[in-house]
């Protein structure tokens, strides 16, 4: 489904990515794990085509099409998400407005006619269900006032409605207590199937608790230096980062 | 200063004829404190002269195409004002409404109240009929020194609204005064005069709505003299929507006695050139002010907002937002001023403006001003211009919403924050909808 091929990227001059290889099969989950700076957050920006980020070499497919090709919003009814690490917040702009935008904006790429109301409401009811979302929570702004752990639901919500191929949950832990990391790992384990597949991106073991991993991968200095199974992270876990860093550079 | 070399003043002729009209207006006149009054303000007006960009004030904003558009002041008009009306935003509201047309009252058009707690004439009916409620009250709250335009206004006037809710009285209805430059014939120049009187303890929703009507030029010189008596409230608000051949300056005055609030919003939709000026003044305690704005503009539109609160009194609150979106080469001015009286001890006042240009040929000149006096209080002010913010747009883009709706989801929710500010829902969905036309 996704084939990363000696992805290289660069924010201002500077190198952060130097030859990424990685692929997914549908119905795999991918965990990339790495020290801080290792170029984990890049790599997720370079998936979903944000702009500060130059590709200067490699390529990334996504069921054949070229991705790094596409605009953010073609990338995303192609069917990547995103679940932001800082999700914005866009007063104004209510939840249910712009989720009805953005699904039907898919249906249009798709050739399908926009979602009646009704149906839509109904939508919305089911995935609120599946990921234990506040009903009071759609009424508002987009995230606005939103406390860190609405937030990503909000996340998981959004792509829940949206089905996307490929879910990238960027340090989708970060600031949340035990109880919202359940809240959050419930959702998206329910949206796993054998159709689609997950990169979670993250610096702890713990979330890897819940969300069990097929592969994990080590991102170091921008390329990945160790891939293994579920128990790669929990070794990583005991031992840290820095026994990786010293392979590294052990190898060079 | 005499010889043909000499460059002529900018609106010369223009004030010729003002001196002319003014002539046979006293030719024609009594010698009643009312005349007076009007002969004070002429003077004053000749004093000062037409304001031109060299006064500090009128920096940005020049009149001159206006004075020297061989201007005629009449109450001709042509047919097609009632279409006009019809298809007025307002037109579904169920509203009390005096029309005018350049400055000229259209009784047919109007629909006035049963005699009773609100009052609603012709300012020149007003006049006679209401005579010491009119001297009371009549050029009592405006400036004339440093706003010639106002000394003008007072010399000159046009006919107006005069709106008076009575002591502890709600109105059933808001009021609509229409005032429509219809320059089909003539190039139109205009000077309403409205007079609003809240009293003690009374309730009023008052809609001031600015269209106009022809292809040839119109300047109106508009006045709106308010007067809220304590414990009273009143909903203000300015639509303005007309044409690219009008060039309008509207004062407004709101005095405000203790314990009052108000909620004033300005919407500029579209017009050549605009020039507001709202100002506050609080005698009382415990007074609550809240002033907001948006303009939207395009083509070579020209918008400019001077708002002045003054905190006379301690204890008052005043929050202030003007928001303004801009494209192609148009033009924005805001200049804001609190000025904190040396008594007004914990006064809490706040000022906003905000700016997204959506071209590299639009022009935003904002300035905010606070001047304090007293030393226990609570102020804060600011200025932003800039684009739209590429994060949120990124973040609506990264859910498959394309760029150009998820500009137009972001800008119309920038403007709609000033929108539902006005607390009549069904005003505020029209005027949303007014908004995404102009903004897509």
């Amino acid at each position: 489904m996704l084939k990363i091929n000696n992805l290289h990227a660069e924010i201002e001059g500077k190198k952060i990515l130097n030859g990424i290889n990685l692929e997914v099969k549908p119905g795999e989950v991918h965990a990339i794990m790495g020290p801080n700076g290792a170029g984990k957050s890049t790599l997720s920006s370079v998936l979903a085509g944000r702009a500060d980020y130059t590709v200067t070499e490699g390529s990334v497919e996504l069921d054949g099409k070229d991705l790094l090709e596409m605009a953010p919003e073609d990338r995303a009814r192609e069917g990547v998400f995103l679940a932001f690490q800082y999700p914005v917040e866009i007063p104004g702009v209510s939840n249910t407005n712009f989720l009805k935008t953005a699904v039907n904006e898919k249906r249009k790429y798709q050739g399908l006619e926009p979602m009646e109301a009704t149906d839509f409401l109904k939508l919305m009811r089911e995935k609120m269900e599946l990921v234990e979302m506040d009903k009071s929570l759609t009424s508002r702004s987009l995230n606005e006032g939103f406390s860190g752990g609405e937030k990503k639901r909000n996340e998981i919500f959004q792509m829940a409605m949206l089905e996307p191929r490929l879910g990238i949950l960027d340090e989708t832990d970060s600031g949340l207590d035990i109880d919202a990391l359940r809240l959050v790992s419930n959702g998206v384990n329910k949206l796993r199937s054998d159709k689609n597949a997950f990169i979670v991106i993250t610096h702890y073991q713990r979330l890897l608790d819940y969300i069990v991993p097929d592969f994990v991968h080590v991102l170091y200095k921008g390329r990945i230096v160790k891939s293994g199974d579920a128990n790669l992270a929990k070794e990583l876990e005991e031992k840290g980062y820095d026994w990786i860093k010293a392979e590294v550079a052990a190898s060079i | 200063m005499s010889g043909t070399l000499t460059a002529k003043t900018p609106g010369a002729e223009f004030l010729e004829s003002l001196k002319s009209d003014f002539a046979n207006y006293l030719a024609q006149a009594g010698d009643t404190n009312f005349v007076n009054q009007r002969k004070q303000a002429f003077d004053l007006f000749l004093n000062q002269g037409l304001p031109t960009p060299a006064h500090e004030e009128w920096k940005y904003t020049n009149l001159r195409k206006a004075y020297e558009a061989n201007l005629a002041t009449t109450c001709l008009q042509e047919e097609g004002i009632a279409d006009l009306l019809a298809s007025s935003v307002l037109n579904g509201l169920d509203a009390y409404k005096l029309v005018f047309v350049n400055g000229c009252f259209q009784p047919q058009l109007s629909a006035l109240p049963q005699a009773g707690d609100l009052v609603l004439l012709p300012l020149s009916e007003a006049r006679k009929q209401n005579a010491a409620t009119f001297d009371a009250h009549f050029g009592k709250y405006i400036p004339l020194e440093g706003y010639s335009l106002n000394a003008l206004n007072t010399a000159l006037m046009s006919d107006g609204a005069f709106v008076q809710i009575k002591k502890n009285k709600k109105a059933d209805k808001p009021v609509i005064l229409f005032q429509i430059s219809d320059s089909s014939l003539v190039n139109a120049f205009s000077q309403p005069r409205n007079l609003v009187i809240v009293e003690e303890g009374a309730d009023l929703h008052l809609i001031e709505s600015f269209l106009s009507n022809g292809n040839g030029t119109s300047f109106t010189n508009a006045v709106t003299e308010v007067m809220v008596d304590k414990n009273a409230h009143l909903e203000h608000y300015k639509l303005q929507r007309q044409s690219d051949t009008t060039y309008l300056n509207h004062f407004t005055q709101i005095h405000q006695e203790a314990d009052t609030s108000i909620n004033h919003v300005t919407l500029t939709l579209s017009g050549n050139m605009v020039r507001n000026n709202l100002h506050f003044y609080m005698n009382g305690r415990n007074c609550n002010s809240l002033l907001y704005g948006l303009y939207i503009t395009d083509g070579n539109e020209f918008v400019d907002n001077h708002t002045r609160v003054d905190h006379a009194m301690p204890d008052c609150f005043s929050d202030e937002k003007y928001k303004g979106i801009l494209k192609d080469q148009s033009t924005a001015v805001f200049n804001g001023k609190i000025m904190v009286h040396l008594d007004a001890q914990k006064t809490n006042a706040y000022q906003r403006n905000q700016n997204i240009l959506l071209s590299k040929d639009a022009v935003v000149n904002t300035k905010p001003q606070l001047e304090i006096f007293a030393d226990d209080v609570k102020c804060t002010h600011g200025a932003t211009i800039g684009q739209l913010d590429e994060e949120p747009l990124f973040y609506l883009r990264s859910r498959g919403i394309p760029e150009n709706e998820a500009r137009k989801l972001l800008l119309n929710a920038f403007a709609d924050d000033i929108a539902e500010k006005i607390r009549i829902p069904e005003l505020v969905q029209v005027l949303e909808d007014e908004i995404a036309r102009k903004i897509s």
